[in-house]
């Protein structure tokens, strides 16, 4: 084993300086108990403010929007183009975030890309699309979604099924909407309420008890 | 996919291990390492299979924490471990969020075998359990002709329905000490069996080491209330409580968050001696002996006061077998300047600081205020995030108050054929400011320090300060500096 003659150790490992003092050691080097192991940097710091800065610039241009005039007479079709690029980027960035969790990634989207659009037809001086046709369909669509992810990734029944509750939740909303008379065409509304009052009533009978389980678990106090 | 798969075992993370998931940074993702160094290059084949056996015994093992609204909580999965060379740095993350992966893992190199930890999953003293078991079943297979009969594997196997809950005396006077005899529940067939016989108890349970182990000190809550309205009267008698500057250690973060590992592996009993003779118990003369290495590292501007934190195996005053975390620091702390600062002084005062917090009566007090904050509803609906940042916060400040930090498990026996074939062991966790983890098997008592920072000055000091006294120590560390790994290369 080498030696340190300033510190007076003896030294494992194949040091040829020593690691208290740096003074050059004496002696046969005898094999360390540690492997070397090549410095490994993370990008995660750089992701992490790439991140939080991308959602800042998302954030501000939804509020820039306000500074503009609501009718064909303010920024027109350059809003459209505006906002079509800061939602894209906005669920491809949810999408990497969640990727480890696919039934979360589909409420959020959900969220998001309802939200977005019934602010996008304020904006636009609130024709009623939104709420008429891009609610619906896309609460429709994430019931339907949400199925068909749990059956290909093979998801275990308490990985999706309160997810699954959250987007037939989303999904009565539209029955709301019918019901206050906000809508124009009632054909999707009530394509996706019908569809989710029989998500409820299979989600509720066939998966009761999970849905019972994992929702102590997740809101235990 | 069947029923039961359907519906996974859970239980919340207890209050003292919220605080690992909550506090775990870059520099210090929460995980400690215990290892043992065997007297022949490990088997990874044998060493896979005596961790299946073991992982089988050890329901908790089998957990991945996850994220509820209110909670974090440990849930029953059907991954299994797979025994790795080592090829990355010691005490590597282990929790990633939204990432379901087992909370500990079992590197191997050379003669060396070590089990990392997530904090949240166990404490030292649980692991040690795990270890020998590990070592035990490894062992058993490397030198079949040395196994003891059934009958004495019977005896000795904790968990046996023989074996029912040992006295209180038995578990641990030495923590980790008699680890090979001690029983624990979680040695049952199934985590299905031990999640359920811990909710059905949980009425008397509540009353015993699941609040007891909430009282466990990094755990924030205890900040709050039992630092304030417990210590203070009791370890500072003396008017000498205005403001003082704590000295903390500074230094150049190594390159990539790795920590700075320094183990000094030294006799056993040459220690003990240096100990006996200052009429001090020896955590306590080692701590001293950190002081005066810091204060003689770093002897322009060392602030007067040095402070540490000290778990205590709350196992050994109310008994428990549960691997789960169960322990409590205790701060002692000594300012220079103000009478005799030789180490063996500073020992002594630390010991009657240290043994008036010890005493079971002490400790108990601590944990009748904590068990109060913890009732508290408030406490309980603060959602999950909201928890994290303001333990992460309590966490933060509890560390500014905080010179270095040791701990020590004691003198460990193993169970034959372990015993004679394993030579020292050592223990090491990650660390956002100078720790040293102590512990002896074999007549061979380590000191693995660790540290964020490149610098090395204070572990110098401390061998200097064992080699004057006469000690033989011998210095092992993994690389961590780009200079040092470039020496390797050329």
């Amino acid at each position: 084993m080498r030696r340190c003659p300033d510190c007076t150790v003896a030294v494992e490992g194949d040091w040829v300086r020593c690691p208290l003092c740096g003074t050059e050691l004496l002696g046969e080097p005898v094999p360390g108990p540690y492997p070397t192991v090549p410095l490994r940097f993370s990008r995660r710091r750089v992701l992490r403010v790439l991140l939080l800065s991308s959602l800042a610039v998302v954030l501000l241009s939804f509020l820039a929007q306000l500074l503009f005039g609501r009718d064909s007479d303010g920024i027109g079709v350059l809003r459209s183009v505006w906002l079509g690029i800061v939602t894209t980027w906005l669920v491809v960035v949810m999408a990497i975030s969640k990727r480890r969790n696919l039934a979360k990634f589909i409420v959020y989207l959900v969220l998001i890309a309802g939200g977005i659009c019934v602010y996008w037809d304020y904006l636009s001086g609130w024709y009623g699309w939104s709420l008429t046709y891009v609610v619906p369909i896309v609460c429709a669509a994430s019931i339907a979604g949400l199925v068909i992810t749990a059956r290909v990734m093979r998801m275990e029944v308490g990985d999706y099924v309160v997810y699954s509750g959250l987007t037939v939740l989303l999904g009565l909303t539209p029955i709301v909407f019918l019901a206050l008379g906000w809508v124009g065409t009632v054909i999707p509304s009530a394509i996706c309420g019908g569809l989710s009052l029989l998500a409820v009533v299979l989600l509720l009978t066939i998966r009761g008890g999970a849905v019972r389980h994992e929702l102590a678990k997740r809101l235990h106090l | 996919m069947n029923a039961a798969a359907r519906r996974r075992h859970w239980v919340r993370l207890d209050n003292a291990s919220n605080i690992f998931p909550a506090a775990r940074s870059d520099v210090d993702p929460k995980v400690f390492r215990m290892s043992a160094e065997l007297d022949h290059e490990v088997d990874p084949a044998l060493l896979q299979d005596a961790l299946e056996e073991t992982f089988a015994r050890f329901p908790l093992y089998h957990a991945v924490l996850r994220r509820g609204v209110f909670w974090y909580y440990l849930q029953d999965s059907d991954l299994h471990p797979q025994v790795e060379p080592e090829t990355e740095h010691s005490c590597a993350p282990l929790y990633q969020a939204d990432r379901r992966t087992l909370l500990f893992r079992v590197l191997h190199h050379r003669r060396r075998l070590s089990l990392e930890v997530f904090h949240a999953l166990s404490d030292g003293t649980g692991a040690l359990w795990f270890l020998t078991d590990l070592l035990t079943a490894y062992t058993r297979r490397r030198f079949p002709d040395q196994a003891p009969t059934d009958a004495a594997l019977i005896e000795a196997r904790p968990g046996s329905p023989e074996r029912p809950d040992p006295p209180p005396e038995a578990v641990g006077t030495h923590p980790g000490a008699r680890a090979a005899e001690e029983v624990h529940e979680l040695t049952t067939d199934s985590f299905a069996h031990y999640f359920r016989r811990r909710r059905r108890r949980r009425p008397a349970a509540d009353d015993h080491h699941e609040e007891f182990s909430r009282e466990a000190a990094p755990a924030v809550l205890t900040v709050e209330e039992a630092d304030v309205s417990e210590e203070e009267p009791q370890k500072r008698p003396s008017p000498r409580r205005p403001r003082r500057r704590i000295h903390r250690v500074r230094g150049t973060r190594t390159p990539d968050n790795r920590p700075r590992v320094i183990e000094l592996t030294m006799p056993a009993r040459a220690v003990l001696g240096l100990a006996k003779a200052e009429g001090v118990a020896l955590t306590m003369y080692l701590t001293a002996l950190f002081f005066e290495a810091i204060r003689r590292a770093d002897p322009g501007d060392a602030a007067p006061t040095m402070t540490a934190s000290v778990p205590v195996n709350l196992r050994q005053f109310f008994p428990s077998t549960s691997a789960r975390n169960f322990f409590a620091t205790i701060r002692v702390e000594h300012t220079y300047g103000r009478g005799d600062d030789s180490p063996g002084a500073v020992a002594r005062a630390l010991q009657e600081a240290f043994s008036v917090e010890a005493t079971p009566e002490a400790l108990e007090r601590k944990l009748h205020r904590l068990q109060a904050v913890e009732r508290l509803p408030l406490a309980r609906i603060v959602p999950r995030p909201l928890k994290d940042l303001l333990l992460g916060l309590i966490n933060h400040a509890n560390n500014r108050a905080l010179t270095v930090a040791i701990s020590n498990l004691g003198r460990v026996t193993l169970p034959e054929p372990a015993e004679s074939h394993v030579g020292r062991m050592l223990f090491h966790v990650s660390a956002v400011r100078p720790q040293f983890c102590a512990m002896s098997h074999d007549g061979l008592l380590t000191l693995s320090f660790t540290a964020p920072f490149v610098e090395t000055d204070h572990v110098r000091e401390y061998a200097a300060l064992l080699t004057e006294a006469g000690v033989e120590v011998t210095v092992a560390a993994p690389r961590v500096s780009e200079d040092e790994l470039l020496e390797f290369a050329t």
